[in-house]
């Protein structure tokens, strides 16, 4: 069954559902649940990078006023890996009494030698993260012949770029509030991307049967792909919930937040790329590494859009006293693509070719993609003014040079095929639809509402979209711009059946075929005539409502966009500071379901790499081996003044739209920080290889160009 | 020299004011390594008491007088969340950098996660939560320009607008953008933000 072809409500300007208790302070977060004799959970983590735990004593915390219950994590003899690593956790009946207990924990530390840094774990005899050695090499990819590739080249270059690790920074940090409703069933609110993930992680730990824990979240404070369970505090809540036998409310501190929440991985890589005169990339050599702290995670895509027939790279995991990598919106892909595109763009310059057309003569000839950056690349040059882009180091005499990059990049994405939405249509006319997926601030709630509400010929704000609670039939997670893709064909499925069982009830009261009915706004229509109101038709149902299960159908949602980003920027040559003064992001994805909150994502996307592109990194300490900045003062993340002007523009063509839903969570971040890259370069004259753009980065550039 | 002046002599050192015995409500927050750090640093013995009891206080809260106890190290912010069930204001930073904590007391924007709950009797609090909702309120702006998402850092560029916006009915862009500089969202928001911020301003005029 396809779309509606001249859709109501599809593709307009619909105001998100939870806008307004959102924006009045009324909506209730998992943070801000206060079940009735709630406890309050604080966490002990390391201050140190590397220890083993010499004695462990929580008896202190115990005689602490107001405490209730105190568990230990790690055992005795057990180690610690990175700062912010967990401890204990206490519960006490004000948090200030749990602050005080959590520091009257007795521990001994059996100091271990760390590596906080990339160089200071590949330093030869570098203490040991992880057994055998904490350069973990992955397979090396070879494909064609790259050497042969770049000897043929007339213009080569190489060159060594280095991105940091940077923190998710959830506002709402990890955690959940948990209450065990009977020995052997919990309800827990958790800041959660996946309520389902969460419920069953509470389950197998508890050893109670699923369908006994119902884990909540109605609206939750942010996640980018690091929130999808129960995590150690979480645990750790329901285990002090259960020891003390009173509700939990455990969410951990900024501090924390950023040094265990999740963090995307470094990248540092070693290319050397070469081209033909006619423009035509002819090989190249990539050596990569990066670091996921204590986990794997640091592997990327390159090379990245364009096509290089001959190629070869190899990549290592770096280990070291560092909280564990998580997903982080679009995983790998900024980090491969601010690579390659500087890569691209040095090539350009040096081939003496606008590197607008360079990156153009080397789209890989068979992908559907090619002719879709073509047209964006297109619209992103008009709106951005590239023809006033001059060549690289070109700029004013002045010292405020001001430059143009762009970018392209890509994303899958695509449907998980097996997750279901239930239609209710009740007797007294209210609809809602349900599903364990949630809402993480993308829009998801809205969208289900909206598929229900133009099948059903009625008011968005008409619908109950129900979600944010796993015991309903099994949804997304909110992840890798899947959700939409996954929820909307099983919501069109369970709106369809639930209408047409609407159909087949009133039709004989209105001497009608079922197939004669019709819905538009809000009445029942019979042979297109207004019949009904929509109320009185419901109210037929007697006292039994309609029930409809709808599963995943083929050929409402795709897989697969490309996006291009442009940026205008100018850099002061004597303080380094770069001013953003325009980004333009050109962006397909699919059908658009709700036009203002699928904007918003772009907006939301383009800000976020913006941060990548000029603030974000995560400073540790080689000397400690703590992180000098887990705060949101030395972190750096945009204010409303870094704000340029940004231009969204949606590619939404009929072909476009023909393919069904696609999510847009992850794409329109991925491009940012490398337009930005390449506008420096190009306002300065010289490549600043290190990310983000600081001023002392531009000037470090600057200085060494010079010498 | 004024005593904003971090230099001033005229006024309570630092110092002072962490040992002052008047002010044992601060120097109870420093139970930690920062107290550590301080004997350390002056090489003196500990000197403070660590207060740990409740106190009874009444706040003027969106109107009402509310009692609650607390301790004298509790914030504005956590009184609010945690003794008042006034969740409206988000802890975020907590240490004041982000804004999602604003409040107005007494007509003036501050960051409630820095404000010390006993330091706000007798004062006006108003929170998100009181605001109007109807066609020309700064919520229904936010809501209609889409300038949220999570909504987590909502409330405080909510109230932050709403006090900026009081005291600054005819804004441009770029004042708005100044106005707003204290809060910081993740998610992305800004634009959204800042289209509302415009549009709550022209509304209120024609209210």
């Amino acid at each position: 069954m396809p779309w509606p072809e001249n859709p109501k409500l599809i593709g307009t300007r619909i105001p998100r559902l939870d806008g307004m208790i959102k924006a009045t302070g009324k909506a209730k977060y998992p943070s801000d649940e206060h079940p009735e004799g709630m406890l309050f959970g604080v966490m002990l983590y390391s201050p140190v990078p590397h220890a083993k735990i010499k004695t462990l004593d929580l008896k202190p915390a115990e005689a602490m006023p107001g405490v209730k219950a105190v568990i230990g994590i790690v055992k005795e003899g057990g180690l610690v890996r990175y700062h912010g690593d967990d401890i204990a956790a206490v519960a006490a009946e004000t948090e200030e009494q749990a602050r005080d207990a959590v520091r009257a924990i007795k521990v001994e530390y059996e100091i271990l030698p760390h590596v906080a840094t990339e160089p200071q774990a590949m330093a030869d005899g570098a203490p040991e993260v992880v057994r055998g050695g904490n350069v973990k090499k992955g397979r090396a990819t070879s494909v064609g012949d790259a050497d042969a590739g770049l000897a043929k080249a007339d213009a080569v270059v190489e060159m060594t770029l280095n991105v940091p690790v940077i923190t998710h920074v959830c506002l709402e940090t990890h955690g959940l509030t948990a209450r065990w409703d009977s020995k052997e069933k919990i309800t827990a609110w958790a800041s959660t991307q996946a309520v389902g993930a969460t419920a069953a992680e509470l389950a197998g730990r508890f050893n109670i049967p699923v369908g006994d824990v119902t884990v909540l979240t109605e609206v939750m404070g942010g996640g980018f792909g690091s929130k999808f369970g129960a995590d150690v505090w979480g645990i750790a809540a329901a285990e002090l919930a259960q020891k003390a036998g009173k509700p939990v409310k455990m969410f951990l501190d900024r501090v924390q937040e950023h040094l265990a929440g999740g963090n995307r991985p470094s990248a540092t890589a070693k290319v050397k790329m070469g081209a033909t005169k006619d423009g035509k990339i002819s090989g190249m050599i990539a050596e990569t590494y990066g670091t996921g702290g204590i986990s794997r995670g640091a592997q990327f895509p390159l090379p990245y859009v364009y096509a290089v027939a001959d190629n070869k790279r190899t990549h290592s995991d770096v280990f070291l006293n560092g909280g564990n990598a998580r997903a982080m919106r679009a995983p790998g892909h900024p980090q491969g693509c601010l690579i390659m595109e500087s890569v691209v763009d040095e090539l350009a310059d040096k081939l003496g070719m606008d590197p607008m057309e360079f990156r153009l003569k080397n789209l890989a000839p068979n992908d559907f993609r090619t002719g879709i950056y073509e047209a964006q690349v297109a619209i992103g040059a008009e709106e951005i003014g590239w023809k006033n882009r001059k060549a690289r180091g070109q700029s004013s005499k002045g010292p405020i040079k001001t430059g143009y990059g762009m970018a392209l990049h890509q994303w899958g994405g695509g449907a998980a095929p097996d997750k279901q939405v239930t239609c209710i249509i009740n007797p007294d006319g209210s609809v809602e639809v349900r599903s364990a997926t949630q809402d993480i601030g993308t829009g998801a709630r809205t969208i289900l509402a909206i598929i229900a509400a133009e099948l059903l010929g009625l008011k968005v704000t008409d619908i109950k979209s129900n979600i944010g609670n796993s015991t309903f039939p099994p949804g997304q997670a909110s992840g890798g711009s899947t959700t939409t893709p996954s929820m909307s064909p099983p919501c069109f499925a369970a709106v369809s059946a639930a209408r047409d069982a609407l159909f087949k009830k009133i039709a004989p009261g209105l001497n009608a075929e079922p197939g004669d009915l019709s819905l538009a706004d809000g009445k029942v229509l019979v042979k297109g005539e207004a019949k009904l109101d929509w109320k009185d038709a419901c109210r037929k149902l007697g006292m039994m409502p309609i029930n409809e299960l709808g599963k995943f159908e083929e050929g409402l949602s795709s897989v697969g966009v490309a996006g291009c980003q442009f940026a205008e920027v100018s850099v002061d040559i004597e303080t380094g500071v770069v001013t953003l003064k325009k980004i333009v992001a050109v962006q397909d994805s699919g059908l658009i379901i709700d036009k203002l909150t699928w904007e918003s994502q772009v907006y939301g996307g383009v800000i976020g790499g913006l941060n990548y592109g000029r603030f974000e990194e995560r400073v540790m300490d080689p000397t400690t081996g703590v992180m000098l900045n887990a705060d949101m003062e030395l972190y750096k993340l945009a204010g409303a003044s870094d704000m340029p002007v940004i231009v969204v523009k949606a590619y939404e063509t009929p072909e476009m739209k023909a393919r069904g839903v696609i999510g847009i969570g992850e794409p329109p971040t991925i491009g940012t920080a490398a337009a930005i890259g390449n506008a420096v370069a190009n306002a300065i004259g010289v490549r600043v290889a290190n990310w983000p753009m600081t001023p002392i980065n531009v000037l470090n550039a600057l200085a060494s160009a010079k010498s | 020299m004024t005593d904003q002046d971090p230099k001033s002599r005229s006024g309570s050192s630092r110092r002072d004011f962490l040992r002052g015995s008047s002010l044992a409500a601060a120097t109870a927050v420093l139970t930690g390594p920062a107290q550590v750090a301080l004997d350390e640093a002056t090489g003196a013995e500990p000197e403070v008491k660590v207060l740990t009891g409740e106190v009874s206080l009444t706040l003027k809260v969106n109107g009402e007088e509310k009692t609650c106890k607390v301790e004298p190290r509790s914030t504005l912010l956590d009184t609010l969340r945690h003794r008042l069930d006034i969740t409206g204001p988000k802890r975020v930073c907590d240490r004041a950098s982000c804004g999602a904590c604003t409040a107005i007391v007494d007509g003036v924007p501050v960051y409630s996660c820095t404000t010390l709950a006993v330091t706000c009797t007798g004062k006006t609090i108003e929170t998100l939560e009181s605001f109007g909702t109807d066609a020309n309120s700064v919520p229904h702006a936010f809501h209609q320009a889409d300038g949220l998402m999570c909504g987590y850092c909502t409330p405080g560029f909510v109230t932050a607008c709403k006090a900026f916006l009081d005291k600054n009915p005819n804004p441009t862009l770029d004042e708005v953008k100044k106005g707003l500089d204290g809060n910081i969202c993740r998610c992305g928001t800004y634009m959204g933000v800042l289209e509302a911020a415009l549009a709550a301003a022209k509304a209120m005029k024609g209210a």
